[in-house]
């Protein structure tokens, strides 16, 4: 049960007072309402149960939770709409068409430091300050300081990356290879680059570990090589042989960082240091399928196993990312020097998706996935029955004890409160990824941002980027 | 003649039924659709992707969804892009403008420069000016649109700076003067038009040099030249403007190419037009985007092919139609 | 030398009246089109290429120097650091590391000289696919490395590269274009024919194809491509995916020819001699478009050969690591690469050339085909 109390000076964007009724109508009859489409509702529904969100008194809001929940903070960010627009739309049924990208800015009502002024659908997007935001400074002026704030769209990283350089925008966030020509111009074009440590999220390579059947009677992977995949030696071999300084200076120009598990120090508080990992050893991949009876029986440079069959498969990955193709490349060089013959083949993500999640035709694949400092975002990854599971999707019940444990992990992390023993509790799930390997993981971009001088109170961070704190950013005198 | 075309517009309009049937058909034989990609993102719920998926009956067989899509179409409902959740006809319409511009640009210039310069290499023919302007021409013929799109991307936009990176308009568009903006919007235009007018000059150019050749062999030429008139007024005044009209048909055909966007082109110069519009529908099984787009492109080309049939019968008397 | 002179000679040599064939003054008429063997000159050269790509590639496609990422274009040195002259060139082994700017700056160690050889041992292959070998046109000792176009991201040989992509390049047009040029020939034929409901359903068909943008249709046609395919096989399917869509084309010109030829007076005796439809169409009407199908074909072949590349460019084509022209330039797309790395695109300068070459065969095949061109009479 959580009591949540809200400021009594805050005020919607066309003068309304902002309520509690506000923050009970966007729960009750907006989140839960069946006849809208919402992801939301999926995330703050446990076994079924939904929340009860209550109205106290008009700056009270009572919330129960069937569960604790650890994240509770985190999950009321949700944006909170409000009722005196929205409930007349609900009771017409014409809420799904309200914000479209055809509405009026004035009809779009909020409680944050920018409203929007106006937008040219595919080119930018306009937002000015919002004169009735409730936040003050130290000396009691309303906040925020910057008058507009316009977004271009970003059609293509080049042209992005040109126009920062010619001097068309003030920040952007710029790839390895564009450090270079940037870095000299710093005085010149007044800005200067970030570097801010490893950017979210993971590309690592994954093998299909699904010991099921399609509706045909077909295994989806042919039943001696699942087994191979299924050797924590081999996917350790694979993990010892892949050169990811090599891709770190090759694709992402040497701004890169080595990853062997699910986080990196963007993760922040969770982050556990201490994990194994896994340098640059080809003999030592070599030993470990030594011991699995892998070895190159006829001197073709291919490992075959007792029964003299090759270890060849089918590495895929999406061809619309080029640094993921560029990446894929290397890998499969990496396991031809380790002695395994991968065919690399490019195809759609929407066809990729597919396997994954329907047909779970596929060997072995090279993807990635976004990240985020809370563990728990990532639970249908994790969870043996989660959809994202990628090795072995929606397990009846965990294949193995590792995975089994790690579903313990994330039920108990959900709903301890303590942030210490929360920590323990991921610092250890990554452990034991780090030491299983179902993915295993290559190397992450630098996250870089380039932003001009003229600004003061700007924090460049690798979550929220330059605008996180955007109601305190200012322009400098000149 | 009326009869005929009106023949032509009703086999136009069955033919557009067909188009239909056969897009929405391979559209569909690429597997997955536009939701699957949802999949991935670990905060989207099961649920949701479900309900989306249901409400725009994603899960009946391809024939039902295929007439669903025609009722509406027909009556001229084109139905909700799912990557930029607006109506497919102001997505369209939107870019429509920019490509139409782009490529009235283009095709001003090409036809300013091409037949000047097919007059002349007609007039001067096997001498050393026709060769060199024939190589040229061919040169730039062969020229891979997207290469040379990056070699002056990286030319005058790297290199250079002369010119802005992409886009059609500077972020301060709307704060410039008339005659500011005309420039700016000229500026974003310059290298696409290039890349256009270059690839589409040699054609045209050599074309004209044709029609010219054959038109001054006629016999009406050598008469007045012996009549003694200038060869200034033989070759200007008399075979130009016969060696134009067939030209006219080619027009024809350049109308449907008006409406289509070159989607290499506009995604190494960012500009946005319809080719990449559709290019990124296409790979993001945006359906009715890509129905759209390609409805559209195909009653253009149906146009086009009979305003070119058309425009010939017009301008040449011994063609006629039944 | 002039037409009458030429047929003069021939009345002198056998004292007979001979005219040469229209196929004989075609040619000649092509071998006056100085244009066009300019381009033949070139296709021969870069069909050389293609056969012997492994013999005058000095590395494999694949064979990777990683510490050799973005090498930029090397040239043999004649003359050493104390001015000694060596009548073999040679280069000087480099490594590179990261400045400040995260530029790649390469040094060259100058103790080492790893001289050129004509005639080198390069990694084995097999001549023409049957005879084992492993000597390559040129090279230089290991462990120094030879970068005449420089290198791309993982330090292999541009120019080797540029030579073994000339393989798929070269092919695609030739192996595509036959295939819609059968096709086109059969349906167009058949079209032009039997005319009536039959022309009218298959010109509507063939318009209908061609109403569906390129472009588009080659990526979802790839898209169904099932996944475990090898490389040879992709190769394959994109060839037929490319035919697919171009037969149309050639079917409605083919057919165009057909109507025409179909009313002359030896086409009337073929049928009043009784013979079948089919047998027609094959022996006497085709071959006699086969002139025109050919300027055609040629024409179109730069179609495919940009067809591929755009497929492979948008990673839709030819995988890594085997190269296509297409694919080698998916680099370069990306600007900053471009502006530090310039010579990564040597590829797309030679699809220009390929596709210039291929032009300019064609319309010297076109006048010198073609008796109502000017170009096709006596200059």
């Amino acid at each position: 049960m959580w009591t949540v109390k809200l400021r009594e000076d805050v005020q919607w964007s066309d003068g309304t007072p902002f309520t509690a009724d506000d923050v009970v109508f966007t729960y009750m009859d907006v989140i839960y309402n069946k006849d809208i489409t919402t992801s939301t509702r999926d995330i703050i529904t446990v076994d079924g149960k939904q929340w009860q969100v209550t109205k106290v008194d008009d700056y009270t809001v009572r919330f129960e939770l069937p569960v604790k929940c650890a994240i509770f903070d985190l999950l009321i960010a949700s944006e909170i709409i409000p009722k005196h627009k929205y409930e007349p739309m609900i009771r017409a049924g014409t809420f799904d068409s309200a914000m479209g990208a055809d509405s009026k800015p004035e009809d779009i009502v909020g409680t944050g430091p920018f409203m929007l002024a106006s937008y040219e659908t595919g080119q930018k997007v306009v937002l000015r300050r919002n004169p009735l935001y409730w936040k003050r400074d130290a000396e009691g002026n309303r906040l925020p300081y910057l008058d507009e704030i316009v977004y271009l769209v970003v059609q293509d990283l080049n042209a992005d990356f040109l126009r920062f350089r010619n001097g068309e925008t003030d920040f952007t966030n710029i790839r390895g290879e564009d450090f270079p020509i940037l870095k000299p111009l710093e005085r010149e074009g007044n800005f200067k680059i970030y570097q801010l440590g490893p950017a979210y999220g993971s590309q690592f390579v994954v093998f299909n570990m699904n010991p099921g059947k399609s509706p045909e009677g077909k295994p989806y992977v042919t039943p001696y090589k699942r087994l191979w995949f299924s050797d924590v030696r081999f996917r350790q071999a694979v993990a010892y042989a892949i050169d990811r300084q090599t891709i770190i200076d090759s694709v992402m120009n040497g701004l890169g960082h080595p990853q062997y598990g699910p986080g990196t120090v963007a993760m922040g508080y969770f982050y556990n240091p201490d994990i194994k990992t896994y340098d640059y050893d080809l003999e030592k991949g070599r030993s470990l399928l030594r011991d699995m009876g892998l070895i190159d029986r006829n001197d073709d440079g291919v490992l075959e196993d007792a029964e003299g069959r090759k270890v060849e498969f089918t590495l895929m990955t999406n061809a619309e990312n080029n640094q993921r193709t560029a990446i894929a490349e290397i890998v499969r060089k990496d396991l031809e020097r380790l002695g395994m013959k991968a065919n690399l083949r490019a195809i759609e993500f929407n066809a990729l998706v597919t396997k994954l999640d329907k047909t779970f035709d596929w060997e072995v694949i090279l993807l990635g996935l976004t990240g985020g400092p809370e563990p728990h975002w990532g639970a249908n990854v994790w969870n043996s029955s989660g959809r994202i599971h990628m090795w072995y999707p929606y397990q009846k019940s965990p294949a193995t004890p590792w995975e089994a444990r790690i579903d313990e992990i994330f039920t108990q992390g959900f709903q301890e409160l303590d942030r210490a023993k929360r920590k323990k509790l991921y610092g250890e799930w990554q452990a034991i990824i780090a030491e299983q390997q179902p993915y295993v993981y290559t190397a992450v971009t630098e996250r870089l941002t380039a932003l001009r001088n003229k600004f003061g109170n700007v924090f460049p961070a690798p979550i929220g980027g330059v605008l996180h704190n955007s109601e305190e950013i200012f322009l400098l005198e000149p | 003649m009326t009869s005929y075309i009106i023949r032509r517009i009703l086999i136009a309009l069955l033919m557009l039924l067909a188009a239909s049937m056969l897009g929405y058909g391979f559209m569909k034989l690429a597997p997955g659709d536009y939701f699957d990609r949802l999949k991935q993102d670990s905060r989207v719920s099961q649920e949701y992707i479900e309900q989306e998926r249901v409400k725009y009956r994603l899960d009946s067989p391809v024939y039902v969804q295929y007439l669903a899509w025609l009722s509406r179409f027909v009556q001229g409902d084109f139905g909700y892009s799912f990557e930029y959740k607006r109506p497919v006809a102001q997505l369209i319409g939107d870019r429509l403008i920019n490509t139409l511009i782009l490529n009235i640009a283009a095709i001003t210039l090409t036809w300013l420069v091409a037949i000047p310069l097919g007059v002349y290499a007609a007039v001067h023919q096997y001498r050393p000016s026709d060769k060199v302007l024939s190589s040229i021409s061919f040169m730039g013929m062969s020229l891979p649109h997207f290469f040379l799109a990056l070699l002056l991307l990286y030319i005058f936009s790297g290199e250079l700076q002369w010119l802005p990176a992409g886009g059609l308009k500077s972020v301060d568009y709307d704060e410039l003067t008339t005659s500011g903006k005309l420039a700016d919007l000229a500026a974003h235009l310059a290298i696409p038009v290039v890349v256009l007018v270059v690839g589409a000059l040699a054609g045209l150019q050599r074309i004209m040099r044709g029609n010219m050749l054959d038109v001054l062999r006629q016999q009406y030429v050598v008469t007045a030249r012996a009549k003694g008139l200038s060869e200034h007024r033989v070759v200007y005044k008399h075979a130009l403007r016969n060696a134009v009209n067939p030209l006219i048909t080619i027009f024809g055909y350049q109308f449907a190419s008006l409406f289509s966007g070159a989607a290499l082109l506009e995604i190494i110069t960012s500009y946005p037009g319809l080719g990449f519009l559709l290019f990124n529908a296409v790979r993001s099984k945006d359906e009715f985007l890509v129905m759209g787009g390609f409805m559209m492109g195909a009653l253009m080309l149906l146009i086009g092919n009979l305003l070119a049939d058309v425009l010939l019968a017009v301008v040449d008397p011994r063609i006629s139609y039944s | 030398m002039s037409q009458q002179a030429e047929t003069v000679a021939a009345e002198q040599s056998n004292g007979q009246t001979e005219s040469l064939s229209p196929l004989r003054l075609s040619l000649r008429a092509l071998r006056r089109h100085r244009m066009a063997m300019h381009g033949f000159r070139i296709l021969v050269v870069l069909y050389v290429f293609t056969i012997f790509a492994d013999f005058f590639a000095p590395y494999h496609y694949d064979d990777q120097r990683r510490d050799h990422s973005y090498h930029p274009p090397l040239r043999p040195h004649f003359y050493d650091d104390e001015g000694n002259f060596s009548f073999r060139p040679f280069v000087y082994g480099s490594s590179y590391t990261f400045n400040d700017y995260y530029q790649r700056i390469y040094t060259q160690d100058r103790s080492k000289k790893y001289y050129l050889r004509f005639f080198a041992r390069g990694q084995k292959y097999r001549l023409l696919g049957l005879l084992p070998t492993n000597v390559r046109l040129f090279g230089v000792d290991s462990p120094g490395r030879l970068y005449l176009l420089g290198a791309d991201h993982v330090g292999r040989d541009v120019l080797s590269r540029v030579i073994y992509g000339s393989r798929v390049s070269m092919t695609v047009g030739l192996l595509g274009t036959s295939v819609s040029l059968i096709i086109g020939l059969l349906i167009g034929g058949i079209s032009g024919y039997y005319g009536g409901t039959i022309d009218l359903l298959i010109q509507r068909l063939c318009e209908l194809i061609m109403l569906i943008p390129g472009l588009y249709l080659l990526m979802i046609l790839y898209s169904t491509l099932p996944a475990g395919l090898s490389s040879v096989q992709v190769y394959f399917g994109v060839v037929f995916i490319l035919a697919f869509i171009g037969w149309a084309g050639l079917a409605r010109v083919i057919r165009g020819m057909v109507l025409s030829i179909a009313k002359q007076d030896f086409v009337t005796a073929a049928v009043a001699a009784g013979l079948p439809g089919w047998r027609i169409i094959v022996r006497h009407v085709l071959p006699s478009t086969l002139s025109y199908a050919i300027v055609a074909a040629s024409l179109s072949i730069p179609a495919y050969i940009l067809g591929e590349s755009a497929l492979s460019l948008i990673g839709m084509g030819i995988q890594d690591p085997v190269p296509s022209w297409g694919n080698m330039l998916q680099k370069a797309v990306n600007i900053s690469e471009l502006a530090q790395h310039p010579w990564i695109l040597w590829p797309g300068f030679f699809i220009f050339v390929a596709v210039m070459a291929f032009n300019f065969v064609g319309d010297g095949l076109r006048d010198a085909f073609d008796p109502g061109s000017v170009a096709g009479q006596q200059a």
